[in-house]
């Protein structure tokens, strides 16, 4: 594991509902290494999944800092946060957010419609991406002829396929049988060791002891904890 | 993300909403149908007009004529139109040829039909111009002094031959009464057989000394050999007589443009126009106004036309040779003119009716946001994942315009198709009832290029404006919330 290339300083995000306004996530300073598989955890509400998307660059922080390799993310403007998102992070949700009028093989191919790779190759590459993941014969299935766990695999080859520098999990296994939810872990896992970074919210406690190198617990916005499994063991 | 990702992404989406969308294309079919179909209308009656002008060679054909005496509050008279003004005016750049009007009334007989009609003479180059020059059977004269005649083709109907090829060989005598001068004096002298002394006789010259009875008689008598002139003018004429042959048969629609039935050849013409006046009042009228009745009408520098037609070189323009004849102190008067103010006329007769097809696009166009805005709200979720995959804004802006502007454009083409469709089956009912009442059926309808580039373009860009604000909408969605969006 290497040094540091995804690091939090001090960032908020306050969302403002009229009068009221909601610190959905406070002064959170982490720390997230190249090849660290790291695991956010916390009950509903806790501010796990708006840190997931600020880190991922879908949302922005009211205030603080978000340090990718020497490029603090809160600064940028949104179409250079778009690239960001295209060419650095792939993004796994719970509820798979899989197109379903596409097939499994045109939805993981959607992710390289914005990036640099020409067009003849996108099919090939989301073909060896799904075959990697044994969906070599569901290629043609559109969604809903897909299993829950197939959906989650085709949208962690749509996450893979551009071959990002991090993965951004929001409770993926959220939407799975103990079955299923054990396979997608296991692949993130492999994915890891083969020196993928990975950030997995969740709030599978279980989940993240078995896998994370690293484990931040929220509560209310806030990190109320944070460990490494060395630690633990 | 190439701009055949973003078609391809449209008329995907396109394709999983086919009921939507063909409905909004169908609103966008018929408002361009609409506007094609009346714009064709409009079109098609200016592509008549400028044919027939095209065709007749009108737009480079000036009318010249003389100024009636305080037209148009000018009080100056024309100088005579004779043949050193029109050496003058064919000296004038871009004129190709000048020739003078004249008809006169002259009697036909034909096998043993006798009838009445007019005739004029023309100079064989004269004859060769656009005016003229598409014959239905036939060529022109030989010469200016052949003994040969064109003849249009509604006057070999009145001589009962239906085809105009066996109209050609066939041999016509000509004759014109013709007025002199001779003949209207003699008729002072002696009317229906009765000298003027005969007249005399019923003076009482004993009575001469009383003025009362005196100055009745001048009356009288100089009313009466006043009289007698213009009878002896008009009636006591001598007659002018030729064969000949008939060489060519003119289209008819030359007739519109007052060409006469009978053309001669100019040489053989003025046999019948030098013997004298046809005997028309009017021209009698005008000959003695202008002092003309007592010269000799057979000189050709005294000799004055009516009306003197001018024709244009091709590529040049009417206005400066207009204005130089009119400058000449001559009433000018160009087709070309006319046919600018008849475009000016189809200018707003294609406005009017172009705005009416607008209104109908118009509202195809709230069709179509009404649509974008569905679609945008239904697939909220995947600019969501859209967004989250790395997709610009402007790409998701130019997604949804380019599915505005493939309904515009696929809804104009099938607006341009129906269009057609409509403008054919109008022109079919209009050359049937045109057919019904007698007159030749014309086609009023067009589709120029220029007609089908701009419903494109239209269709184009109303569905462009219409898809702008649903477009920027989808943009500026927050991906978070979108990914959130059920």
């Amino acid at each position: 594991m290497s040094s540091s290339f995804l690091k939090t300083t001090q960032v908020c995000r306050i969302y403002t509902r009229g009068p009221q306004e909601i610190r959905a996530v406070s002064d959170v300073s982490l720390e997230i290494k190249r090849g660290e598989f790291v695991g956010i955890i916390g009950s509903s509400g806790s501010g796990k999944s708006t840190l997931l998307n600020l880190l991922a660059g879908l949302d922005q922080p009211t205030s603080g800092t978000i340090d990718f390799n020497g490029t603090d993310l809160a600064s940028l403007s949104r179409p250079k946060l778009a690239q960001y998102r295209a060419n650095n992070v792939g993004m796994i949700f719970q509820t798979f957010n899989l197109l379903p009028h596409r097939t499994a093989i045109e939805n993981v191919e959607l992710a390289l419609y914005f990036t640099q790779i020409p067009r003849k190759k996108r099919r090939q590459s989301a073909k060896q991406t799904l075959e990697m993941l044994n969906l070599g014969d569901r290629l043609d299935h559109r969604p809903n002829a897909l299993s829950g766990g197939e959906q989650q695999r085709v949208a962690i080859a749509r996450a893979l396929v551009k071959q990002p520098d991090i993965i951004f999990a929001d409770e993926p296994t959220g939407n799975l049988d103990k079955v299923n939810a054990g396979q997608i872990a296991e692949i993130l896992k492999r994915l890891n060791n083969d020196g993928l970074t990975i950030v997995l919210v969740t709030h599978d406690e279980h989940l993240t002891s078995k896998y994370a190198h690293r484990i931040y617990r929220m509560d209310f916005g806030s990190v109320v904890d944070q460990r490494s499994t060395e630690d633990m063991k | 993300m190439t701009i055949r990702d973003v078609i391809d992404i449209g008329l995907g989406n396109m394709w999983r909403m086919k009921l939507r969308t063909s409905l909004t294309l169908l609103g966008v079919v018929i408002a361009i149908g609409a506007f094609v179909s009346m714009l064709s209308l409009g079109a098609g009656m200016q592509k008549n007009v400028s044919e027939q002008f095209d065709k007749l060679g009108l737009l480079f054909t000036i009318q010249v004529s003389q100024k009636h005496q305080e037209e148009g509050g000018d009080t100056t008279k024309s100088p005579s139109l004779n043949d050193s003004v029109l050496t003058k005016m064919m000296n004038l750049p871009g004129v190709q040829l000048v020739y003078p009007f004249e008809d006169y009334q002259v009697t036909v007989s034909f096998d043993d039909t006798v009838f009445n009609t007019k005739a004029q003479a023309l100079a064989v180059n004269a004859l060769e111009t656009k005016l003229f020059s598409t014959m239905q059977a036939g060529i022109p004269f030989d010469s200016d002094s052949a003994k040969q005649a064109v003849v249009t083709d509604e006057f070999i109907d009145s001589l009962k031959i239906t085809e105009p090829d066996s109209a050609i060989g066939q041999k016509l005598i000509i004759s014109v009464k013709v007025a002199t001068i001779d003949s209207a004096l003699i008729h002072i002298f002696m009317k229906d057989g009765k000298f003027l002394w005969d007249r005399l006789k019923g003076i009482r010259f004993d009575s001469l000394f009383y003025r009362e009875y005196r100055s009745r008689v001048v009356r009288r008598e100089f009313g009466d050999a006043v009289g007698r002139f213009i009878d002896g003018y008009l009636n006591a004429r001598t007659t002018v007589s030729d064969t000949l042959t008939i060489v060519g048969v003119l289209n008819e629609t030359r007739q519109r443009f007052r060409v006469q039935p009978i053309i001669l050849p100019l040489a053989t013409g003025e046999r019948f126009s030098a013997a004298g006046f046809s005997g028309d009042m009017t021209d009698l009228i005008g000959a003695l106004s202008s002092g003309q009745l007592f010269q000799s009408s057979a000189s050709p520098t005294s000799k004055s036309y009516s009306r003197v037609t001018i024709d244009l070189k091709r590529g040049y323009s009417h206005k400066p040779v207009v204005d130089s004849i009119r400058a000449m102190g001559f009433r000018a008067f160009s087709y070309a003119e006319d046919f600018e103010e008849i475009t000016k006329f189809f200018t707003y007769f294609d406005l009017g009716l172009g705005v009416i097809g607008l209104i109908a696009l118009f509202v195809s166009s709230l069709g179509i946001v009404n649509t974008m805005m569905m679609s945008i709200t239904e697939r909220r979720r995947e600019i969501g994942v859209l967004k989250s995959l790395g997709a610009y804004e402007r790409e998701i802006k130019l997604m949804f315009l380019v599915e505005s502007a493939l309904i515009g454009s696929i809804g104009s083409v099938f607006g341009i198709l129906l269009g057609w469709g409509i403008s054919r089956v109008a022109s079919a009912v209009s050359k049937i009832i045109m057919i019904k009442q007698g007159v030749d059926p014309i086609e009023v309808f067009a589709l120029p290029w220029w007609l089908i580039a701009v419903a494109l373009l239209l269709g184009l860009t109303v569905s462009l404006i219409a898809g702008y604000y649903p477009s920027s909408r989808a943009a500026r969605l927050d991906p978070v919330e979108s990914l959130r969006y059920e």
